[in-house]
């Protein structure tokens, strides 16, 4: 088992059945930070700190709307059961040790968003003999790219002394978030013919 | 692949080399991982040491903690390794984040070892440093590992290195971009906030202490190298000529026997510290040479040291 996407085609193209999954799971995480973010966003901002859920919201929008163009898709009946299962898993869960329902949320959403941005690095799978140039690759990259800056948002709010009397129950949120998403993410990656070791 | 357990973190690990033998432990920089001591692996083996080599937490194989990164933990986890290998000398050495790691197992469990060698290294964090890794994490932060790579190669090696890469940086950064994620590495140099000198306990080490510095090394210079000659009274600092911070990659030979021969002289009781100031060979296998007396090592320029 490759730990990469392809084989590719001559014209260094990933086949179109791996994007095809490969775009619906990042679809459905990043559209499903992009829902949640959209929800918690005020109509009017109150705190110069909720400019970044704006910004979370956008940037989110902007990975779903990239792939939804950049991708060669194919029918994949298979994908209807996996989408269902995917998106239950992102729903709110409850914080254990955190009573506050407002807080509780806005940890599941901060450890859901640094799961699926530290954890799931698409760019990584890509092959070297991937075409650079070709739109899905470009999307790919783009993604990993970003993540990286909108996981600093989670980092800064995980990491706030304001959550500090709450470090244990975050940090087994955070790890459990961690957990199921790179299980999803593995799962996938090996029914298109990719291992990737466990974290 | 063996892991070792502390607490809820595996720790990957590789033992090379012939069993019951002393042993070395080899400490990564904070952007590396183990596959980079294959070489060492190799030569220090072929001169009849065991060597052990493990990604840090937050590296490579070995767990990356989500949020936070203790440097206590990853004492405690170098610790566990220097267990595993029982009971027979040790010689530890570690370079840059690797070898604060490997000062500080020295200071707390210095009698286990029968040798350190700190290389490019550093015991507290001067403004220049400082300000440096600042801004090496903000470039993390914005342009994720590749940038930080970008940064730190040119920063790290040398033109003769480098050049003949030029047109294939893309492959030469892959492996160390595939196994680096940029929370971990964030996290690893988050580790320095409340970062406490190393200074004022340096004295607590007594064990033999061959300190390693490139001639030209821009990230850690030779002020930072000479703190610890000066506070580890049975040292000696050894100069790597025409060699950055990055020298265990760029002159691994020469390194490894410069490693293998300090062992081998501490083993045979020949080895002194006195403090001294030794500029190494080219090559493996030729003399250390005194530092010429009179000059002054911490200067680029040959300027006669003031008399006390």
């Amino acid at each position: 088992m490759s730990g990469f996407l392809g084989p590719v085609a001559p014209d260094g193209r990933i086949p179109p059945y791996q994007q095809t999954k490969v775009a619906a799971f990042l679809i459905s995480a990043h559209g499903a930070l992009a829902r949640q973010f959209a929800f918690m966003l005020p109509a009017r901002l109150d705190a110069a700190w909720q400019s970044e859920l704006n910004a979370q919201f956008y940037r989110e929008t902007e990975i779903v709307s990239l792939l939804l163009r950049a991708t060669s898709w194919v029918l994949d009946p298979s994908l209807g059961y996996m989408l269902a299962s995917w998106e239950s898993a992102w729903l709110p869960a409850p914080v254990e040790g955190i009573a506050d329902p407002r807080l509780a949320q806005m940890i599941h959403l901060a450890a859901l968003a640094h799961a699926v941005h530290a954890g799931i690095r698409p760019a990584a799978i890509l092959p070297i003999e991937a075409n650079a140039q070709d739109p899905f690759v470009m999307a790919l990259r783009r993604i990993e790219f970003e993540s990286g800056r909108l996981l600093q948002a989670q980092i800064l709010f995980l990491k706030s002394t304001d959550l500090a009397p709450h470090r244990d129950a975050v940090s087994a949120a955070l790890a459990q978030r961690h957990a199921e998403v790179r299980k999803l993410w593995r799962e996938l990656l090996e029914c298109i013919g990719i291992g990737v070791p466990p974290a | 692949m063996p892991f070792l357990s502390h607490g809820s973190y595996r720790i990957r690990y590789e033992l090379d080399g012939p069993a019951g033998a002393p042993a070395y432990v080899l400490v990564n920089g904070l952007t590396q991982y183990s596959e980079l001591w294959s070489a060492y692996r190799e030569a220090l083996a072929a001169r009849g040491f065991r060597v052990a080599t493990f990604d840090l937490l937050g590296q490579g194989a070995s767990d990356k903690p989500r949020l936070f990164i203790s440097q206590d933990d990853q004492v405690a986890a170098l610790r566990l390794l220097i267990d595993e290998l029982g009971d027979r000398p040790i010689f530890l050495s570690g370079i840059s984040f690797g070898g604060l790691i490997a000062l500080r197992y020295a200071i707390e469990h210095g009698k286990r070892l029968a040798g350190l060698v700190p290389m490019s290294c550093f015991a507290e964090l001067s403004p220049q440093l400082l300000l440096l890794g600042n801004a090496l994490r903000t470039g993390l932060i914005l342009g994720g590992t590749s940038y930080l790579q970008d940064l730190l190669l040119p920063m790290n090696l040398s033109d003769q290195w480098l050049k003949p890469l030029l047109d294939k940086l893309e492959s030469v950064k892959r492996q160390g971009w595939l196994v680096n994620d940029v929370y971990a590495l964030q996290n690893l140099m988050e580790s320095f906030l409340d970062f406490q000198p190393l200074t004022p306990r340096l004295s607590a080490i007594a064990v033999p202490t061959m300190i390693l510095n490139g001639e030209f090394d821009f990230l850690t210079p030779r002020a930072l190298h000479e703190t610890l000659r000066v506070e580890i009274q049975n040292s000696s600092l050894v100069i790597i000529p025409r060699a950055y911070h990055a020298f265990t990659l760029e002159k691994g030979t020469l390194t490894a026997d410069l490693l293998a021969r300090f062992a081998e002289d501490v083993l045979a009781g020949r080895w002194q510290g006195n403090q001294a100031v030794w500029v190494a060979p080219d090559q493996p296998g030729g003399e250390l040479t005194p530092f010429p007396a009179g000059y002054d090592h911490l200067r680029a320029i040959p300027v006669k040291r003031a008399l006390p």
